[in-house]
């Protein structure tokens, strides 16, 4: 799914919407054009196929309860349902924090992974901007910001993989999105 | 925008929301706060516009077939439930479709499914690599069914009728080699379908002498390795090779069992 385009981008709100009028056959495929993704996110954050299906189902089982709800002056389509899938996910991971953070293993595959722009995909303007944004930052607290987005994790569990005090992580993660603000914002 | 003061630590208590940094309490009192105050609803809107685009990087992961079934069946939608084009058994959507409703007869329905032939392939090419248990518990009545994919190494585990569990108990499903010790699969879900990756160790054990067995555990799981808690439900499994035959014995059996 690339959302790169602005008729792309408009289908994709008009899906949604249509969606919200309980229209079953939008519905089908706005899942269809996005599932993909956020089935990918479900993934990234999740770590298991399992999970991550489950959670893929409650998101869209959610968005056809609340499409209704969907402005599109506030968001695009894709940014309602990318949130709505991250904060699933996140809620499961809150549920599971004993059992994840019991196990040393999962949570070192995830330290120190730098993203890069899935093989092919073309970024979006947004993306471009905010990697700019991204890159005036210290690289530790570049790559803390990424490792919480990523993986959904406390600053507690950020500070514990990072081998730093919690009051550090907070003050790097906090110093970070007010600098994002003022770049993203100008 | 707002001056440093103003943003005082509110607009940060969004960012993180946003970020997904804040422990569950704290996100709870935020995603209410979103509900009812349209100011804070506003930022939480702007800091995901910021935030968002980093999904981008994140390389897109086509969904089983059987997640858009369930989603289908969740909401009672009368659509058809097929998006994605037909491929073989797995994904075979009807079936998945069976499965959720969880009749009885599923292991009969799984046997018309395997036996159908099919204009494309060859049923044995397609049937190789899936094996199926009806779970019944003792009173005759299928718990769970179980169907395995030995080429992606899951099984998913659907439930026909909900087991009641007292509070702080969950069923756990095992596999029980022939003459062997239990082995833990994982924890099921008693009222919806479950998913389970199967490791090599447990690949190997799946077997037409091996049979699946659902214990009553701690929601943990069981703290030993070995079932503590009543068995409340068993089943054999059913082969890959000539799944057909193999098959149609488990539906043979059950049909037995209700005669009885």
């Amino acid at each position: 799914m690339s959302v790169s385009s602005p008729a792309e981008r408009d289908e994709l709100n008009q899906l949604l919407q249509q969606t919200g009028r309980n229209d079953q056959k939008a519905f089908a495929e706005l899942y269809k054009r996005t599932s993909s993704k956020l089935f990918g996110v479900c993934l990234r954050m999740l770590r298991d196929r399992g999970e991550a299906e489950e959670v893929l189902q409650e998101t869209y089982t959610t968005v056809w309860r609340r499409a209704g709800s969907f402005d599109a002056s506030r968001a695009s389509a894709v940014t309602w349902l990318v949130t709505l899938s991250r904060n699933k996910a996140i809620d499961r991971l809150r549920q599971h924090r004993e059992e994840l953070l019991d196990d040393p293993s999962r949570l070192d595959e995830t330290v120190d992974e730098q993203p890069t722009p899935a093989a092919g995909a073309e970024t979006s303007q947004e993306y471009q901007r905010l990697q700019h944004c991204l890159d005036e930052l210290e690289p530790q607290q570049q790559s803390s910001v990424r490792e919480a987005f990523f993986t959904g994790a406390t600053y507690n569990e950020l500070a514990t993989r990072c081998k730093v005090p919690l009051g550090t992580m907070k003050s790097w993660i906090r110093r970070s999105l007010m600098q994002l603000r003022t770049c993203l914002d100008q | 925008m707002n001056t440093p003061i103003e943003d005082g630590n509110n607009n940060l208590r969004y960012a993180e929301y946003v970020l997904g940094v804040l422990d569950a309490d704290t996100r709870a009192e935020v995603a209410h706060e979103v509900l009812v105050s349209g100011e804070a609803a506003t930022a939480v809107a702007l800091w995901q516009r910021r935030l968002m685009p980093l999904t981008d990087t994140i390389g897109e992961v086509t969904p089983a077939p059987y997640v858009w079934a369930r989603i289908h069946d969740a909401l009672q939608l009368d659509a058809p439930a097929r998006v994605a084009p037909r491929k073989g058994l797995w994904d075979n959507l009807q079936l998945w479709h069976w499965l959720g409703i969880g009749a009885s007869a599923v292991a009969v329905a799984l046997l018309v499914v395997v036996s159908l032939p099919r204009p494309t392939t060859t049923p044995t090419v397609v049937n190789a690599g899936y094996m199926a248990s009806t779970i019944q518990q003792d009173n005759g009545s299928t718990g769970w069914t179980a169907t395995m994919d030995l080429q992606h190494a899951r099984m998913v585990v659907v439930p026909a009728t909900p087991v009641a569990f007292e509070q702080g108990r969950a069923p756990e499903l095992w596999l029980i080699p022939a003459g062997g010790k239990p082995i833990s699969v994982g924890m099921i879900a008693r009222d919806k379908p479950t998913t389970l990756a199967l490791d090599p160790a447990l690949l190997a054990q799946l077997g037409p002498t091996a049979a699946l067995a659902v214990s009553v555990e701690p929601i943990g799981g069981s703290p030993t390795g070995q079932p503590t808690g009543a068995v409340i439900a068993k089943g054999a499994i059913g082969a890959a090779p000539d799944a057909g035959g193999k098959v149609a014995m488990i539906g043979d059996r059950q049909t037995d069992r209700n005669r009885v």
